[in-house]
């Protein structure tokens, strides 16, 4: 899920309490491979907390976040804190749905879509497949999950440990100056990075050797174990209103958020089968 | 744990869709009644009086009296821009310390008004204080990034060695702090060979040894950590020995602040 829907998400989760908390209601917010400071992200989502919790009329810190970049930590912090709401990349949540009992709750809308595609990118005309790249050094951010990209961006038709030699980067930018310098052979780039390459400078023409099929934007999680369906729909209904109040239309378009929308849960269905169909 | 610096961030991401301007500063600080005797160009000719050294309730009282000047050569420089700089850093108490920095943002904006767009000095002075009034906001933050590194550029094409390679080290920090591409203009590798540089030609700043430990420390690579831990221990050294005046205690709250962070 992109940084940037992550962060405005956990700050408008504050709008959803179900109550004011005498103690603050912990959101566990999960971006690996991502290249954010943990103080500086919490930071960051208090400070945006505090402006939700004064537009929602909510009890000043109602809510605390706790930010990993690590999937490791994510996996150890959710099951420490058993949270009844999360943010979480699309991997962890296919991972952990089931031991904590995970649905989806809201997606955000980004450019008027829900989902995004991956792409492989590679030197022009350097590469014409992805079964060119074989063996071959292949970088990006997103590779912190590599489960994750062999059965649902690859969809299970490519392992990247065995078949890519993995340079995990947490700077998308470093990555393609490799790239650029022929260092790497490829580099796998979410929607967001794909969009940004226009905005760069490199020396060597890029083209696109491997394009996902649709995958859905992850948003906001809930245990539907130590949530009532009503208070998961309290939490759709405030989200969506989000992006047309005052206060929080500034942040949706500074994160580029057009709106939220209530997540279809078959819409995750078929990243649920191809998960289990990697196994 | 060690994790990448962002956001973050200064969090701040990057999005930076319309530029959130601040708010425009009072015409002048609070007017004391006690201060000496003094002109305009007295206090220009003798800048360099004015500093760290200096106390506070010195800063100000040259500071109303830079604010009453209608004198366009004196408007044209930094000074009235550095002198809120400096207070507003040793002031502990938010809402006071964005007056004065938006403040200092307003005599940098007077300063190039009235011609002084050539010195480096209004440049970088506009740039620390504006990063200072809105550090703590988010959407303002973000929405005024790009005058930020444009503010910086300036300054360090113009005036790289003042305040002990200020430029680098403030541009340096905004690429490490700043929310990284493609949401923002954060950048690592820049914020290292600045940072770098920063270190290599001002030595004596314990603010470049510092920012340059935390550059370090982002790249999460155990085979830095000497190196880091090396930059820190420099750093402070130089704080806790140098005569930095009433900038020793706000600068001790940021070493103290990283050394948390190593732990």
């Amino acid at each position: 899920m992109r940084k940037t829907c992550l962060i405005i998400i956990a700050s408008l989760l504050i709008t959803f309490a179900i109550n004011a908390a005498p103690t603050p209601e912990m959101i566990v917010v999960c971006y690996p491979g991502g290249s954010v400071n943990v103080k500086d992200a919490n930071g960051a989502m208090s400070s945006m907390l505090r402006v939700v919790e004064r537009v929602g009329q909510w009890q000043e810190n109602s809510f605390n976040s706790l930010f990993t970049a690590k999937a490791d930590e994510c996996r150890k912090q959710m099951a420490e804190k058993h949270p009844k709401f999360a943010i979480t990349s699309l991997g962890l949540y296919l991972e952990l749905r089931s031991q904590h009992n995970l649905i989806p709750v809201v997606q955000p809308k980004i450019k008027g879509l829900t989902s995004e595609r991956y792409r492989v990118m590679a030197q022009k005309d350097k590469y014409k497949s992805l079964d060119e790249l074989k063996g071959k050094t292949l970088g990006g951010t997103v590779l912190e999950e590599p489960d994750f990209i062999g059965k649902i961006v690859f969809a299970g038709k490519y392992d990247p440990v065995s078949f890519f030699v993995l340079k995990t980067s947490n700077q998308a930018i470093r990555a393609l100056r490799s790239l650029d310098k022929g260092e790497l052979d490829a580099v796998i780039l979410n929607e967001q990075q794909f969009g940004g390459l226009a905005s760069l400078q490199m020396k060597t023409p890029l083209e696109t050797v491997f394009t996902s099929e649709e995958i859905p934007l992850m948003g906001v999680v809930a245990n539907s174990a130590t949530t009532t369906e009503e208070e998961r729909a309290g939490f759709g209904k405030a989200l969506e209103g989000m992006c047309t109040d005052t206060e929080g239309k500034k942040l949706c378009e500074l994160f580029g958020v057009e709106t939220f929308a209530t997540v279809d849960p078959a819409v995750f269905e078929p990243m649920v089968k191809l998960w289990a169909g990697g196994k | 744990m060690r994790t990448a610096r962002l956001l973050s961030t200064l969090l701040l991401p990057a999005l930076l869709a319309g530029c959130a301007g601040i708010q425009q500063p009072p015409a002048q600080a609070d007017r004391l009644s006690d201060c000496p005797k003094q002109t305009a160009a007295s206090l220009v000719a003798e800048q360099n009086q004015l500093g760290h050294l200096s106390d506070s309730h010195t800063l100000a009282c040259a500071l109303t009296v830079l604010g009453d000047s209608q004198d366009p050569a004196v408007g044209r420089t930094s000074l009235g821009s550095r002198l809120c700089l400096q207070l507003a850093e040793r002031d502990t108490n938010q809402e006071k310390r964005e007056k004065l920095a938006t403040q200092g943002v307003g005599f940098a904006e007077t300063a190039l008004a009235n011609g002084g767009d050539s010195d480096g000095a209004v440049h970088y002075y506009l740039a620390a204080n504006l990063g200072l009034a809105v550090r703590e906001h988010i959407t303002q933050a973000m929405g005024n990034l790009g005058r930020l590194e444009s503010e910086m550029k300036q300054a360090l094409a113009l005036s790289p060695d003042i305040d002990n390679g200020g430029p680098l080290r403030l541009l340096g920090a905004l690429y490490l702090k700043a929310p990284a591409w493609p949401n923002g203009i954060g950048d690592r590798d820049k914020a290292l060979e600045l940072l770098e540089k920063a270190v290599k030609e001002h030595p004596k700043h314990p603010l470049n040894h510092l920012f340059y430990a935390q550059a370090l420390w982002d790249e999460g690579d155990e085979a830095t950590l000497t190196q880091v831990k090396a930059e820190f221990a420099l750093g402070e050294k130089l704080l806790t020995e140098g005569n930095w005046g009433y900038s020793k205690e706000p600068w001790k709250k940021e070493f103290d602040a990283f050394q948390q962070e190593l732990k």
